[in-house]
Parts: C-alpha cells; structure tokens; sequence
C-alpha cells in the first residue's frame, strides 16, 4: 500500500520461499488486487465519468434556458442526453457504489480480502475499458443518439445510421460483464468470508444491501447482455430481432431492457438505503430501529423490482389485464420502501443526533427521496401514466429517487468513510457547504420539473416555443443546475485540500462507530486484521465499547498471513476485450488504407483482442498464484 | 496405467478435494452464483425464441427444417458425455489421476462429437435450405439461441482440454482438483441447457 | 484467506465411502427414457399438440431435476447458497418465458 507505513524490502525473501515483487508508481495500480486500492481506482474513474456526465447535464440546461434557444443543435443534444443518462447510470454512479463497497465490505465482515481478489480487479478494468469505450463515441464518428434505453427501431441500424448505438451497445457490453463480476464476487465475499459469529442476521445494514444489490445485479445483467447482443447483431450482421419487416419486433426489446433495467434501479438505490442505515444509527447514537424488519424489506423490493418491469410500458398497448398487474405490483413496492423510512426515523426519535456532514446528507436524504417514491406511486397508476408518460414529470421522478436518493446516499457515504479510506478527515465546514448548495440547486432543478410535465413539456426535445408557461420554470431548473454545479465544485475543493493534510484521523473518527471497520487504523494496513474480530453481536465493535473494551475480541492468534500476489492479467484480459470490441464493430466498415480494411473486415482484430483475453484467462489457468505471506514480526511492527 | 493402490498411494489428496480449501470452496461457490446468472442468460434466450419462433418471413420454418435423427444423436452424445464426466469425477474422489484423465478425454472427443455434429446441422441450413442468420426474425433467433449453447460447449471443450494438460504436470491436487470439479459442473450446464433446446427448439418446432 | 493453521480437512481421518456408478447409471437411464419419451410423443405423430406440449416440458423438467440433483450434487449436503441461487435464476428465466408468451404478440 503506497500510502502505508509498511515497507517489505523487495530483495528479502518471505516466509514459505515465496519472493514477492512489489511495484510502485503506476505499475502499482495496474496489478493491484488488493480491494482497499480498487476502491480507490473505482472511485477516481467513476467521479472522472461522472464530472463527463454532469458537464452533459450542464450543458442540456445551458440548451433549454430560454425557448427556441439554438446554443445546441437536435443532434448533438441528443447525442448529450443520451450520453448523460448513460454515463451517469453506468459509469457513474455505479462504479462509485462499488468504491464505496470495496472499500467497506471486506472491512465490515471482518474479512482481510475479497473472495476472489483477481476477479475483483478484472471487474474494475473491464468496466472502465468499457466506460472509455462508450466515450470514444464522441472522438469516433458521433455519441449514440437514440437515448439511453436505445428504444428500437429508433436504434437499428435503418434509423441510427452512425457507429454512436455501436459503442452503446459494444461498451455497456464490456462495462456491463465487469458489473457482473464484482456482483459475484461480493456474493461469495459475503456469503464466506464473513469473520467468526458474524451471522447473516448480526451483519451491518451496508453488507446486507451489498448482498442483495449483488445478487440483483447476478439475475439482471444476464438479461441486459442478451438484449445487446441482440441489438448488436441486428445492427452489425443483419440479424432480424426487432427488424418488423423480417418478422422481428420492437417491443420484445422495450421488455428485455426493462426486465433488466428495473432491476437496476433497486441495483442503484439498496446500496444507498445500506449507506443511510450505517450513518443515521451512528450520529443517533442509537441502534438501528428494526433491523430485521429492514432486512426482510430490503429482500422484499429485490424481488418485486423483477416483478414491475413493464410499468415503463404501460402505454405500449400490453391490455387491461397486464396494466393492472403491473400497476399493482408497483404500489406494492412503496410498503417495504415506507418500512424503511420509519425505521430510520424512528432510529432518531430520542437519540443523540449529531448533524455532522454525513447526517445532514442522510437526513436530506429521507424527505426527498420521499417525494421521489410518492411521484413514483403516482406513475404507477396506468390510466394516470397515460398523461405522465414521457413528459418532464418523469425526468423529476426519476431524478429524485436518483440524485435525491442515491446521490445523496452516495455524498453521505463518502464523508462518512473518506478518513477510513484515505486517513483524512474531510472539512466538515466545506463538506456542509456542499450539503446546502447541492439540495438547494438539487431541489430548484427538478421540484418545477414535476410542473413542466404536468403542463405537457415533453421530456427530450431539444427546444420549446415561447409563452406556453414553460419559460420561467426552465429558467429556474437551469439556475438550480448550476447551483448542483457549485456544490459539486466545494466537494471536488475539499477533497483537494484535505489531501494536502496530514493522514492523521484516528481509527474512530466519529467517536461513535459502530461496526468493525471503525476498529482497525485509518486507513488499513493491507491485511485488514491483524487478527481475526469474533463478533458477539450486531453492531460488533459498539458492543465491544459498551462492555468496556477499546478493540476487539480477537478470534485467533498472531500468525503469518497469506495474501494474494499483484498481477497485470486482468488489465491485460480488459485491453483484449476493448481491443475485440472495437474491431468487431468496424467489421463492416470501409477504410482508405487496405490493410486496416483487411484487418477489421475479416474480423483479425477482433481476434487478436480475444486471444490476448483468452491468452491472459490461459496464463491464469496454467500458473498458479501462491501468494505470499506477511509474518507475525512484521505485523508486530504495525501501529494496532 | 498403474494400479488404483499405487496411485493412491503416491499423495495423501483429502476426501472431496475440491472442498479441501477456502480457495476451492470460494471456486465452487462463485460458480454455482455464476450458473445462476448463467440461467437467467439462457432463460432471455429462449424467451426470445419462443417470441419469434413462428415468424419465418416466408423462409423455412421449424417443421420444414429439422431433422430429428440428427437432433436426438445429438442429444445422446452429448447425455452420455454428461454421465462421463461423472465418472471422471469420481475418478477424482478415488484419487485415481490417469483414469480421471481418461475419462475427462472422453467428455472432450464426446463434446467434439456433438460440436461437428451442430455445425453439419447449421451448414446443412445455411447452403441447402438457404436459411441464414438474416432470414427471418425466426432464424435469427435460432442461431444465436443454438449458438450461443454451441459456443459454450466449444469454450468447455478448450477448457477441460486445458485441465487435462495442467494435471499432466502437476497432478491431481487441491489448486487442481477445484478447477475439475468446477469444469464438470459447467459441463452438467451446458446438458441441462440442451435438454430445454431439443425440447424448446426442436421438438416443439415439430409439434408447432 | 487462508492462514498456515488451516489444514486442510484431509488430515482428519474419516471412512467415506465412496458411492460406485451404479447410481448415475441408474440416472442416466432415467435420462435416456425420459428422452426418448419426448422423441416418441414427436415422432409417433397424430399426438393432440396440447398433450404434447405437456409431455415434453413435463419430461424436461424431470430430466433436469434428476441430472441437477445427482450429477451436479444438489442433492447432496451444504448446496443450499447453490440451489437459492439456481432457483433463482430459474424464477427470473421463467418471468421472461411468461413475458415473451404473453406480453410480445397481441390483437
């Protein structure tokens, strides 16, 4: 660990004969399996995708100030809201969920390690190889266009002429296989790594939500994948999936995007009602109120969000019987989401609240994402749907549950465990002003949203007519976007200027932590625990403080450690991948030179790329990682 | 080939030593979560080809194109490949290295049966009957349903292939003895999957 | 993570018994049967398409049940995580199947 006290001279050799190569500087991060570092890796390039997305958002808000404004053309603010939705579910807010995960998980079961460290990594470098290929769209010859559920025929080749639904489809596929293995691996993480006496039912919140957000993501990417390849081969070799003229058909798309994109939703807002459930219960100074019945919700909406999937499309026709369903089903879903809400404030009723920065976020959290549920309870009702359907109450809709839910989780998170991440505290005073100008810019962007698309804006059009009273109110969402902006700004000067400052936050910075991560230093030494915590209750580390004791119980004695060794493979398997990706979606294409031409038209890059990826699987499979082992002295060493 | 006794007596491998370490139990698990998606995979698959099954463009459809000689040799080898590979797993619970060895081969030639036999069906399609990928909405939907099984039968084959050279040189241990164990589940997978294609696919396209 | 005082279970001494083929012939028989069933129900012709329908699903499924249990060890102890997950991904395979039934295609 690069920022760590703990040196290994290189040349000595480890215990059990293992010599282990150490790398430094950027070949440290390229080979790093190590889950604390990923974290790291996840959440520079998920902030970096998602300061592309916001500058997106900017730039849709700076289009729609004024009616008839012509600073954007149609196809190029196309190509942005496609973008933006994209970018930001993608690869933005989902590879900072994982920071967050990486980061925590391991830390909150008790664990040194993942389940499967190397898989860890091919999952980051797989998404952002895809993320960066989604994004070479806009270098490439045009972003995609048909926005970001790519509704066919608008996507199929015959109407999305350009190679833009092709990087769409190509980088969401890489993206979308990298999600799918860090789902796995906090499954297997979760379901066996978990320390002595930490029963399913004495896990923190945040791991439970991990665990049922991981197995969401294991039974809805699947689907995804299928429905990109289907797009893929429609677009790319002429297959007749949703070409009506063939016989294909249209809607069958509409379905599988949203058998898996409703899932993903939940796949995007569980891990924040994780986040919420460790915040408020640490600045209550109160246990959390209902644990179980918290659990049983969080099961609860994992399962009816595979049940809701076509209230996105109740006005394609589907009949009376499966709109009524589909209506149902979906109010069904505000019952476990309300358990959740009281839960969390009767968690504060009588405690000790103290509003530091991550509670400001997490209390700002309850009552907006609120609104957000109740407009969705609203959508959720089919004859109503009809008038909301596509207008600018959806976009506010979904941008409360998203950025009032999620974001606001995500902000709340991040203050939270910054100074285990990184051994620094944030500013509060900062980490407060960001608080105030991001849901005040927040709530002026979209609370008259709601208006506009009850006025009858419709969502996705480029420009609007003057005097349909929907002047004023576009003003004031802009403004608002700005003001998201500033506060996105504050938070980017506070980590700046906290990253100047010595790592000097102490184990439990809050004073009041809860779980197991708040009883190892900040941040961790590379294996985590010293020794093995036994866990004698939920919330391990407070009972341990309320029996008196400064750490924990430890369930085994000093002995050497087995890690796993730093390896490039799974960079390289992701390079290979991308490499394919591109050549496979230029197979059709003509080029002025006839070897690149030769090359891509009879699919040698392509092959190239996977036989570096299958090359890379191979050289896995035939050598075999020891590890290496860190040794009781020089553990001893180590400031516990 | 030496005696079981002999065999059994060069290493001490455990009971079961696919479960012998946390690494190895980690394997089997992380797989098992992996199939399930896997199902989910197949699962939009064959909605998509039960969705598009009747509209065949005026190009041949179901009941025109197959052949059920064809499908049920198909379906035999690839069972008893199935029941191979059991045997090959036994092999390894005996700790009997060369004749796991001999049966995962079998698996391998039985898998390689059943591949030669799919892209015979598939060029027989593709030059006679002048049904291709760009036919119809229907023979989209056929290829890259049967495809993509074919695909992960031809990936199982280099992959079992590739254990059976790793164990040539380091043997039946418990880094190795996972990878198998994890290799033959796959392999059950991939039968499983075909029972619901010959069934789905074939066989219903013959009903209509 | 494996700290050295993990041994690995082996040294323990146990009497297993090893189960013998008999069983997974005795399966794969089952198999073969229930297989031809289906080919038969086909083949033969003149069979009411409705009743064939529910022969072959209801012959897959068996088949299935029976290769998942014995041959992927379902049946066997500690493969509850396996058989929630499988389930699982059954149950969403099967809303997809319901949905391209229904939800695809209407007047």
């Amino acid at each position: 660990m690069a920022q760590a006290a703990h040196t290994l001279n290189p040349s000595k050799p480890l215990g059990h004969g293992h010599s282990v190569k150490r790398h430094t500087g950027l070949m440290d991060w390229i080979t790093t399996v190590d889950h604390k570092k990923i974290a790291i890796l996840y959440l520079i390039a998920g902030g970096l995708f998602f300061g592309i997305g916001g500058f997106e958002a900017i730039l849709i808000r700076i289009q729609l100030i004024k009616p008839m404004n012509s600073f954007l053309d149609a196809q190029t603010f196309n190509e942005l809201i496609t973008m933006h939705g994209t970018t930001m579910i993608f690869l933005g807010v989902m590879p900072v969920i994982f920071a967050l995960m990486n980061a925590v998980i391991p830390l909150q079961i008790g664990a040194r390690d993942v389940a499967f460290p190397f898989l860890n990594a091919l999952g980051f470098w797989t998404f952002l190889f895809g993320g960066i290929l989604l994004n070479l769209s806009w270098v490439m010859g045009g972003a995609p266009d048909a926005g970001w559920t790519a509704y066919t025929p608008l996507s199929t080749s015959t109407y999305s002429t350009t190679h833009g639904v092709d990087f769409y489809t190509i980088g969401l596929q890489i993206a979308g296989l990298g999600t799918l293995i860090g789902g796995i691996n906090f499954l297997a993480t979760i379901i066996t790594m978990r320390a002595p006496g930490m029963s399913f039912m004495r896990m923190p919140m945040f791991a439970w939500t991990t665990f049922i957000t991981s197995a969401i993501i294991l039974f809805a990417f699947p689907a995804i994948t299928v429905g990109l390849v289907l797009l893929t081969f429609d677009r790319i070799i002429g297959a007749n999936f949703f070409e009506v003229g063939a016989g294909g058909n249209p809607i069958l798309w509409q379905h599988i995007f949203w058998i898996f994109g409703h899932p993903e939703v939940y796949i995007l807002i569980l891990p924040a009602f994780g986040i919420i459930s460790e915040v408020i219960p640490t600045f209550a100074r109160k246990r959390l109120f209902g644990y179980s019945s918290m659990v049983f919700a969080t099961i609860l909406i994992a399962f009816l969000g595979f049940m809701v999937w076509a209230h996105h499309m109740f006005t394609t026709g589907l009949g009376p019987v499966a709109n009524a369903l589909f209506s149902v089903s979906t109010m069904l879903i505000a019952v476990p989401t309300g358990i959740k809400i009281f839960n969390w404030l009767l968690t504060m009723w009588g405690g000790q609240v103290r509003f530091t920065t991550p509670n400001l976020f997490a209390v700002g959290f309850i009552p907006t994402f609120t609104m957000g549920g109740v407009t969705g309870v609203m959508l959720a009702s089919a004859p109503a749907d009809f008038q909301f359907h596509d207008t600018y109450f959806v976009v506010a809709h979904f941008h409360y549950v998203i950025v009032g839910g999620l974001v606001l989780g995500l902000f709340a998170g991040l203050h939270y465990w910054w100074p285990k991440m990184f051994g620094r505290m944030l500013s509060e005073k900062l980490g407060k002003w960001t608080f105030w100008t991001f849901i005040l810019g927040f709530h002026l962007t979209f609370f008259v949203q709601h208006f506009l698309g009850l006025m009858g804006m419709q969502r996705r059009v480029f420009t609007y007519l003057p005097n349909q009273h929907f002047d004023v109110l576009n003003l004031v969402s802009t403004i608002g976007a700005f003001l998201m902006g500033v506060g996105m700004i504050i938070f980017l000067t506070n980590i700046f200027l906290t990253s100047r400052k010595p790592a000097d936050a102490a184990a439990d910075p809050w004073e009041d932590g809860r779980t197991l991560e708040w009883s190892i230093p900040s941040p961790p030494p590379e294996y985590n625990f010293k020794q093995t915590p036994l866990v004698r209750g939920i919330d391990a580390f407070w009972k341990e403080k309320t029996a008196g004791h400064t750490e924990m119980t430890p369930a085994e004695p000093v002995g050497s450690i087995h890690m796993p060794s730093a390896t490039m493979l799974p960079f390289l398997m992701s390079v290979g991948i991308f490499i394919a990706g591109l050549g496979f979606m230029f197979s059709r294409d003509e080029f002025k030179s006839d070897f690149v031409g030769f090359m891509f038209n009879n699919y040698l890059v392509t092959a190239i790329g996977l036989l570096i990826t299958f090359g890379s699987m191979l050289m896995r499979s035939l050598f075999d990682d020891q590890g290496w082992h860190i040794e009781p002295e020089e553990l001893e060493g180590e400031q516990i | 080939m030496t005696t079981p006794h002999a065999e059994a007596a060069n290493n001490t491998l455990p009971y079961e030593p696919e479960k012998a370490t946390l690494e190895g139990r980690n394997k089997v698990l992380g797989f098992w979560l992996f199939l399930g998606g896997e199902a989910v995979l197949f699962g939009t698959l064959f909605a998509t080809f039960l969705a598009l099954r009747n509209q065949t463009n005026d190009g041949p459809t179901a009941n025109e194109l197959f052949h059920l000689p064809l499908v049920a040799a198909a379906t035999f080898i690839l069972l008893v490949s199935s029941l191979t590979s059991v045997f090959a797993i036994q092999a390894m619970h005996r700790n009997r290295p060369a004749l796991l060895r001999n049966w995962l081969l079998v698996t391998v030639g039985l898998g390689l049966g059943f591949l030669i036999l799919e892209i015979y069906e598939f060029s027989q399609y593709i030059r006679h009957e002048e049904f291709g990928m760009t036919t119809s909405a229907f023979s989209s939907a056929f290829y890259t349903l049967v495809g993509f099984h074919g695909a992960h039968v031809a990936f199982g084959i280099l992959w079992i292939f590739v254990l059976i050279l790793q164990m040539s040189r380091k043997g039946l241990t418990v880094v190795t003895a996972p990878k198998v164990y994890v290799s033959a589940i796959y392999w059950h997978f991939i039968d499983v999957v075909w029972v619901f294609i010959f069934t789905v696919v074939y066989l219903l396209g013959k009903v209509g | 993570m494996t700290t050295d005082q993990h041994s690995p279970e082996g040294g323990i001494k146990h009497r297993h018994r090893h189960e013998g083929p008999q069983r997974h012939i005795v399966v794969f028989i089952f198999s073969i049967v229930l297989t031809l069933i289906a080919f038969a129900a086909v083949a033969a012709g003149g069979v009411n398409a409705t009743f064939a329908v529910i022969i072959l699903l209801v012959m897959a499924v068996l088949q299935v049940i029976l290769q998942m249990g014995f041959w992927m060890h379902l049946k066997d102890k500690g493969h509850l995580l396996p058989i929630i997950f499988m389930l699982g991904g059954f149950f969403i395979a099967g809303t997809c199947i319901v949905m391209s039934l229904y939800w695809v295609w209407w007047d």
